[in-house]
């Protein structure tokens, strides 16, 4: 909860992160918060624990495009809590209304540079803000730089502080990263071991194959098509569900 | 800039205090009687859709559904629900009308007696005046797989805003309503229905504005280490998004279904084309591939069962010069 004046009788009124329009308390009288001259400092809380970011991670590890058994073979080195720091101007540019975001800190963590605001309750950052005890990544990129050279005029600025867990995990030698956004639960990778496709597509081809050269070859001699048949449908399930475990 | 904060209205006509709601684009002065426009804020108005699901209803829609589909087998047993709480989420909802012409052809091929074909050019002229509403997410949904309002009914009430954590509006509100219009000529140009547009001409009306804030149950569970997250719609309880480990065995029955039935259906093809020359032949084979494609498709990624709008969702789709292949298979005339 942020606090302004009440400009009719200056009494405290108390508003959140995505208050408009507000009663003052004391006089009632209607209130517009009006942003485009301040700079608010926003927080969105962490919804997943560190247990639930390393699961999500495993989540994310055991999907069909990386190497096969990721989530239980990578070996996680390092599990860092963190608030990352974002700029979220909103301006009218030409009477339109635009979202602006923009870095407030370099990095070369996955994810981070692609700028765009997980999605998340924000919170007014103030002394009262409880961090969870997250690093707090510090802005190196003052707000006045963007300012000066930002199209159209003000409507809000904000400093928008994201939850994240870091993680750095080893797999075959090699060491990678991924960030687990800790309000959508969304894992940003920018290179992960992949899993080859090769076996699952011979296993499929052949069998498909085989099955039409049987067909075809059922119209001349029933009796040996449906038996190769038979055949090739305990081969291609056998097959195909050891390729599904193991690779 | 100004240097306030707060702005206190007052009626620029007589100084009188002025009250205004959120949502109303005019107001009435109720001292001078002056009509005022409101520029603040767009004319944009709240809904706040009242939860109507506990966490015992929210649960039991996710236990009923891992027993759903192709779903681990032993989901049901091994599954572990760990966290389930509520969300509000914001969405964009825009009302718009759109109004036009469309003006194209169809081409009619027709086959007579002799078995020449002729093909004729049917000339089409289509009015378009539609009512439409359109819905997108107003912050990021990052892997929540949400993007549109799920249903448009429920009724409406503030008194849970302060219980539940509510997700902020992180979009533009012109951007929403620069893809409002966008769609809305999308949907008007494929109800007239003409294949080859020659010329056309659309109007959209944009009729109301307002955010939707919609309760969203998030339940979150494990299965061997892994943490998944699925989601439950707080008006209906329906379930509206999440991810599930899938099952090898159906993956594997799946490409051995896949690839016999394909097999067979490309062999049925093939001796159809050889022995009777017919376009009969050429659809055998097309569907053989496209269930040798579709099942392959489920063998490879399977593994794990989405079900949502998620930006990494792959999705089967074998477009040729933009046409599906499903929509290729009903243009054959057989």
């Amino acid at each position: 909860m942020a606090e302004i004046k009440c400009p009719k009788c200056a009494g405290p009124v108390q508003f959140d992160a995505g208050t408009r329009f507000t009663k003052c308390s004391y006089c009632s009288s209607q209130i517009y918060i009006d942003r485009s001259g301040a700079l608010f400092y926003y927080a969105i809380p962490f919804t997943l624990s560190e247990s639930d970011a390393v699961g999500t991670f495993k989540r994310w590890a055991g999907g069909s495009t990386k190497a096969k058994d990721l989530d239980k073979l990578a070996k996680i080195t390092k599990v860092a809590k963190k608030y990352f720091p974002l700029y979220m101007f909103r301006r009218l540019i030409d009477d339109r209304e635009e979202v602006l975001l923009e870095p407030a800190a370099s990095t070369v963590l996955p994810g981070l540079h692609q700028l765009k605001l997980p999605g998340g309750d924000l919170q007014i950052f103030d002394a009262q803000f409880n961090t969870s005890g997250a690093e707090m990544v510090q802005p190196d990129i003052a707000m006045t730089h963007y300012l000066t050279t930002l199209p159209g005029n003000a409507k809000e600025q904000s400093l928008v502080y994201f939850p994240i867990w870091e993680l750095e995990y080893q797999f075959k030698g090699n060491t990678y990263h991924a960030v687990v956004d800790a309000s959508s639960s969304e894992v940003f990778a920018s290179t992960f071991p992949i899993r080859s496709s090769v076996a699952y597509i011979a296993v499929s081809i052949a069998g498909f194959f085989a099955f039409i050269g049987e067909g075809l070859l059922a119209t001349v001699n029933l009796l040996a098509g449906t038996a190769l048949m038979a055949v090739t449908v305990a081969a291609v399930f056998v097959a195909s569900l050891y390729v599904a475990r193991r690779l | 800039m100004s240097d306030r904060l707060s702005v206190g209205l007052n009626c620029p006509s007589c100084g009188g205090a002025i009250s205004v709601t959120e949502g109303e684009s005019t107001t009435n002065c109720r001292y001078c009687g002056s009509t005022l426009y409101i520029e603040g804020d767009n004319g944009v108005g709240t809904v706040v859709f009242k939860n109507k699901l506990d966490r015992d209803a929210a649960i039991k829609a996710t236990q009923v559904w891992w027993r759903k589909g192709f779903k681990a087998r032993d989901l049901k047993n091994v599954g572990t629900i760990t966290e389930v709480y509520p969300i509000y989420l914001p969405f964009w909802s825009i009302g718009t009308r759109v109004a036009g012409w469309v003006c194209g052809y169809e081409e009619r091929s027709t086959t007579d007696s002799k078995g020449n074909t002729r093909t004729e050019k049917v000339y089409k002229e289509e009015m378009v005046l539609q009512d439409l509403h359109y819905s997108d997410i107003a912050c990021d949904p990052g892997d929540l797989g949400i993007r549109s309002v799920p249903n448009f009914s429920g009724e409406a009430s503030f008194e849970d805003m302060d219980m539940i954590p509510t997700f902020e509006s992180t979009t533009s509100h012109d951007d929403a309503i620069a893809n409002a219009k966008a769609d809305a000529i999308e949907r008007g140009r494929e109800s007239a229905n003409v294949p080859n547009i020659t010329f056309e001409k659309f109007h959209v009306l944009v009729r109301k504005v307002s955010m939707i804030y919609y309760p969203v149950w998030v339940v979150r569970y494990t299965y061997q280490d892994r943490m998944y997250m699925a989601t439950v719609d707080g008006v209906t309880g329906r379930m509206l998004s999440g991810r599930a480990p899938g099952d090898p065995l159906y993956q594997s029955l799946a490409v051995t279904a896949g690839t016999s039935l394909g097999g067979l259906a490309a062999a049925g093809g093939i001796i159809t084309l050889i022995s009777f020359d017919s376009e009969v032949g050429i659809a055998g084979v097309i569907l053989g591939l496209i269930v040798f494609g579709a099942t392959y498709w489920f063998f490879r990624h399977g593994s794990e069962i989405v079900q949502g709008e998620f930006p990494d969702r792959k999705e089967l789709s074998m477009r040729i010069n933009g046409q599906t292949m499903m929509d290729r298979i009903r243009g054959l005339r057989i």
